[in-house]
């Protein structure tokens, strides 16, 4: 069994075959030495290999990371949206604080309602009664920091009576709150944060992070093994992952670098990616990095990161201003913002700050005295003041008016704050006119209801005549729905509300005496005029032709037929002058329907015509922004008031004076029929088949255009007076209050005479009948009523016009 | 005697007063118009504006020129039909070397100023820096008068040629 065992053996080894068996077979010991020096060799080598190999990808890979790590360090760390800021409110004695909506002001910014007025810190109000005490924080402007006021308001009814320094009693002629955010630019990620240098952040928030996400931070290399050990037996107990090992250069690591997934892979990466931070970097750098990139919670679509920008989120203050129990509970939400957010989960979010505060305790970063009135602090939190919406289509109208250098890379990444020309009120007024608006009249309409997915829409934009701000701009019902601004982008058929510009070509005295004066007649008879198209005859809206009609009819009921004919008589070349020297930029046609509004206009531009009558024949530029300013606080861009002087001041208050007409008798007259007083001048326009409705009208200081059709046009059914007037009487009546400021100024070139009606001619003693006009100097009727009267001073004569004369003018209407 | 005297010496005192007092209240109106003066009338939202440019003028003044254009800027925000604002911001411009802007500025004034109870007293600003702004640009015929226009409503303002910013506080 034995020897036939070993021939099995032998034979199977023979089938095996080969040299070396058959050497060792031969039992050589030397074969055997050369055999295992072989194979070492062999080994070795394939050692070699490996480990070069190995090596080549293990320091490859290093040298990847650590260029990533130090493209990224030295490079733009953060990507900060650029924020748009409101025009500042000023709080003055006299100021309507109802209608400024002073405690909604104050709450939008942040600051919070207090239940005493001493000691009252910065960033609170106290209202009791009449009084109301605001501790104003600080803030930057672009030309001198605003350093934080305790002032003292004494409410007198609706207005404010008195404005005092709480402090030293001293009466305050005008105090500004700080800008309100309208906006940012975002980019992908929807981040918003504030970025903070470690020096301003405060010791207690610095101890109380390292207390509950690293303790060993500044003695450990990136990696903490005493605390990897420490999570493994944790887990390892928990039968789950329950802890985390991660130190804070690991945690930036992670944010900065690599994805949430959770592999060995990853995990490896952001352990040698946390061992080259810190080879490159020193510890204050890798903690203001991590301070500002950590993630802290959710504001709607913006992701809160941050600490500078938590302190506002949260307590809606600097965070050079919190307490320890505040960056005790910024520290506690880190693990989890949206779990243990103070705003949804008050309870847990306590829990975990006591947490905090407890292990700064034991770690010995706090003593005793200051855990126990920590922990005793009830959790304060700022209202969520939800990012304003309303203001989009404005700050898509910014972006293009900003030089072509801040492309959407620079707004979305270099952190500016642009300090906008906006009114937060008026824009608020304005979105809720045109929602309120637009659901009315498809309530009132069958025909204006929404068509498939096509909604009827609207446009309205408030400037300030006198510098050219845009205040207030709507480009749309809904920016979620449609970005396309109708306000700028948008040149419908203007209608109507081209017009004006052809009487104040007829008004204007350039070579020679005007074409007309307000007493002027105007024939509304049937017109044909021939065109390369064919004979063109105007119509007018209600199909009926009037006479002779004066220039204030004519205008105030808007009859096209008389309008057409003044558009003759001074000529469409010099009519399309009028327009582009207002503020029309748009290519106008030079066809006689122009004189009715056949041209294609922005809403905007109407607007800065309009504007330009309003300002006493100074026409100004558009204006939406005063500074850009960089995180710095250096001004890097600045828009200065820019305006010209286009035409003379006594045509635009003739012209300003026939829109009051409008306004008083004529198309509009629903804006005095609404109780809006005061001096109020506009004129309505409707295009052809009623598809766009308009309405420009403007007082002393401010002017509205609003705009009301269908992108794809169609019939609205009905004319501007029923459909965009009650749109512009609805915002002029929440930003007004219906009592409108001011007055219309009559320049000392203009006079005022006592006229008869019909015939135009000067009403001297004896005139039946009379009624006041406006002329400019020397343009007055030479004609009299009656007819035997000499030429003199008119009505005014006598010591009346001799003052007038010497003093020139100066009436207010 | 002494007493004679004493008496003499005040009524003496007294009589300077008062022609000091005449002086300054029917001396040349260029020179008694100031914007503290405007700052008391008007309605709630002129006086606050014309507060504003008080504080612009110091700063003005004391040459923090960003300052004080952000102050001319609020206190047109605040009222955009205050003449003096455009009063203050054309006398900046004439003070920077802007004299192109500064007459925009001065029209706007020109338009604004009838209904002013200070308008008197403006006028001789308004031909002073009116006069600046065209002898920079050159037009010196058409600056002269301005300039001596200026020198007669307010001498003593305009005694160097030029307007500071503490003369129209």
């Amino acid at each position: 069994m034995g020897d036939r065992g070993v021939d099995f053996v032998a034979a199977a080894r023979r089938k095996r075959g080969g040299r070396a068996r058959r050497g060792f077979r031969q039992g050589a010991p030397a074969a055997r030495r050369i055999r295992w020096r072989r194979r070492f060799r062999a080994l070795a080598i394939g050692m070699l290999v490996l480990g070069f190999g190995l090596g080549f990808v293990a320091a490859r890979t290093t040298l990847q990371l650590d260029r990533i790590v130090r493209h990224r360090f030295e490079g733009r760390l953060f990507r900060v949206a650029s924020q748009v800021l409101s025009a500042p409110t000023i709080l003055y004695p006299g100021l309507d604080w109802k209608q400024v909506d002073l405690r909604g002001t104050l709450l939008r910014l942040g600051y919070r309602q207090s239940s005493r007025a001493d000691p009252l810190p910065v960033g609170r109000f106290y209202w009791e009664g009449r009084r109301v005490r605001l501790h104003r924080r600080a803030f930057e402007h672009p030309s001198r920091a605003e350093p934080s006021r305790d002032i003292t308001m004494w409410l007198d009814g609706n207005v404010i009576g008195a404005l005092r320094d709480a402090q030293t009693g001293r009466e305050l002629g005008a105090v500004f709150l700080e800008p309100e955010l309208v906006g940012a630019y975002y980019g992908p990620h929807h981040e918003q944060r504030d970025l903070v240098k470690v020096d301003d952040v405060p010791p207690y928030l610095i101890e109380a992070v390292l207390a509950v996400e690293d303790q060993r931070f500044l003695s450990h290399r990136g990696i903490d093994l005493r605390r990897i050990f420490g999570a493994f037996v944790a887990n390892l107990r928990a039968g789950s992952i329950t802890q985390g090992g991660s130190t804070l250069t690991q945690q930036l690591v992670k944010n900065f670098f690599l994805t949430p997934e959770r592999s060995y892979k990853r995990k490896a990466q952001e352990a040698l990616m946390a061992l080259l931070v810190e080879a490159h970097y020193d510890k204050r750098a890798i903690l203001e990095a991590y301070l500002n990139e950590i993630y802290l919670g959710q504001r709607g679509s913006t992701a809160i990161h941050g600490v500078g920008e938590a302190a506002k989120f949260y307590f809606g203050k600097d965070v050079r201003r919190l307490s320890l129990a505040e960056s005790a509970l910024i520290a506690a939400v880190i693990q989890s913002p949206n779990g243990l957010s103070p705003h949804r989960e008050p309870e847990r979010a306590r829990k975990r700050r006591d947490l905090v505060l407890r292990l700064m305790k034991e770690q010995g970063r706090i003593d005793e005295v200051a855990y126990e009135e920590a922990v005793a602090e009830p959790l304060r939190v700022a209202r969520i003041v939800p990012e304003p919406q309303e203001a989009r289509y404005f700050l898509d109208a910014l972006r293009r008016q900003l030089p072509d250098f801040y492309g959407t890379d620079t707004l979305t990444t270099e952190g500016l704050r642009i300090y906008s020309t906006l009114d937060l009120r008026l824009q608020r007024a304005a979105t809720v006119a045109v929602r309120e608006a637009l659901a009315r009249l498809e309530k009132q309409s069958k025909s204006l209801r929404p068509h498939g997915s096509e909604r009827l829409q609207a446009c309205l934009v408030a400037l300030r005549p006198q510098t050219g701000e845009v205040l207030a701009l709507v480009g749309g019902r809904d920016y979620a729905q449609s970005q396309f601004n109708r306000c700028t982008q948008a040149h419908r058929p203007a209608g109507s509300v081209f017009k004006p510009f052809v009487y104040i070509a007829g008004l204007e005295a350039t070579q020679g005496p005007p074409v007309i004066t307000l007493a002027s007649e105007l024939d509304d008879e049937p017109l044909e005029v021939a065109t390369r198209a064919g004979p063109w005859r105007p119509r007018n809206f209600d199909r009926v032709f009037h006479g002779e009609v004066s220039v204030r009819t004519a205008l105030e009921h808007s009859y096209n037929v008389a309008t057409a004919r003044l558009g003759q008589r001074v000529g469409i070349q010099r009519v399309v002058d009028v327009a582009h020297r207002l503020g029309i930029e748009s290519p106008l046609p030079e066809v006689p329907s122009l004189a009715i509004g056949a041209a294609d206009i922005s809403p905007l531009e109407l607007a800065r015509a309009y504007a330009t009558i309003a300002n006493g024949g100074i026409r100004p530029r558009i204006r939406t922004f005063e500074d850009v300013v960089d995180p710095r606080g250096g001004t890097v861009e600045r828009q200065p008031i820019r305006f010209k002087r286009v035409l003379d001041a006594g045509t635009a208050f003739l012209a300003t004076s026939l829109l009051e007409g409008v306004v008083d008798r004529g198309t509009a007259r629903a804006i005095r029929g609404a109780g809006i007083r005061g001096p109020v001048a506009g004129k309505t326009g409707t295009s052809d088949d009623l598809r766009d409705a308009w309405f420009a009208g403007f007082t002393p200081e401010l002017v509205v255009v609003v705009w009301v059709g269908f992108d794809a046009p169609r019939s609205l059914g009905m004319a501007s007076s029923g459909v965009a007037v009650p749109l512009w009487i609805r915002f002029m009546r929440a930003v007004t209050g219906g009592h409108v400021r001011g007055a219309f100024l009559r320049p000392g070139d203009v006079a005022r005479v006592d006229i008869q009606p019909g015939t135009g001619a000067l009403a001297l003693a004896g005139c039946p009948e009379r009624r006041p006009e406006y002329f400019l100097r020397g343009t007055e009727p030479e004609q009299t009523c009656p007819k035997w009267g000499g030429r003199s001073r008119g009505p005014r004569g006598g010591i009346e016009g001799w003052l007038e004369d010497l003093f020139g003018g100066g009436d207010e209407r | 005697m002494n007493t004679r005297v004493v008496r003499w010496v005040v009524q003496g005192i007294l009589l300077l007063g008062l022609a000091a007092a005449g002086c300054a209240t029917f001396g040349p109106p260029g020179d008694s118009f100031s914007i503290a003066a405007e700052a008391q009338y008007g309605d709630p939202a002129r006086r606050a504006s014309t507060r504003l440019l008080l504080r612009g003028l110091k700063a003005d003044e004391s040459w923090h020129f960003r300052e004080a254009v952000v102050l001319y800027e609020r206190a047109l925000q605040v009222d955009p039909t205050n003449p003096w604002a455009y009063l203050c911001r054309a006398r900046f411009e004439v003070a920077q070397g802007d004299p192109e802007r500064a007459l925009d500025y001065l029209d706007k004034v020109e338009a604004l100023l009838p209904s002013e109870p200070g308008a008197a007293g403006a006028r001789a600003h308004l031909a002073g820096l009116r006069g600046t702004a065209l002898a920079i640009l050159g037009y010196t015929s058409r600056a002269e008068p301005l300039l001596a226009a200026a020198k007669r409503g307010a001498p003593r303002k305009w005694a160097d040629g030029q307007l500071d910013a503490s003369e129209l506080q």
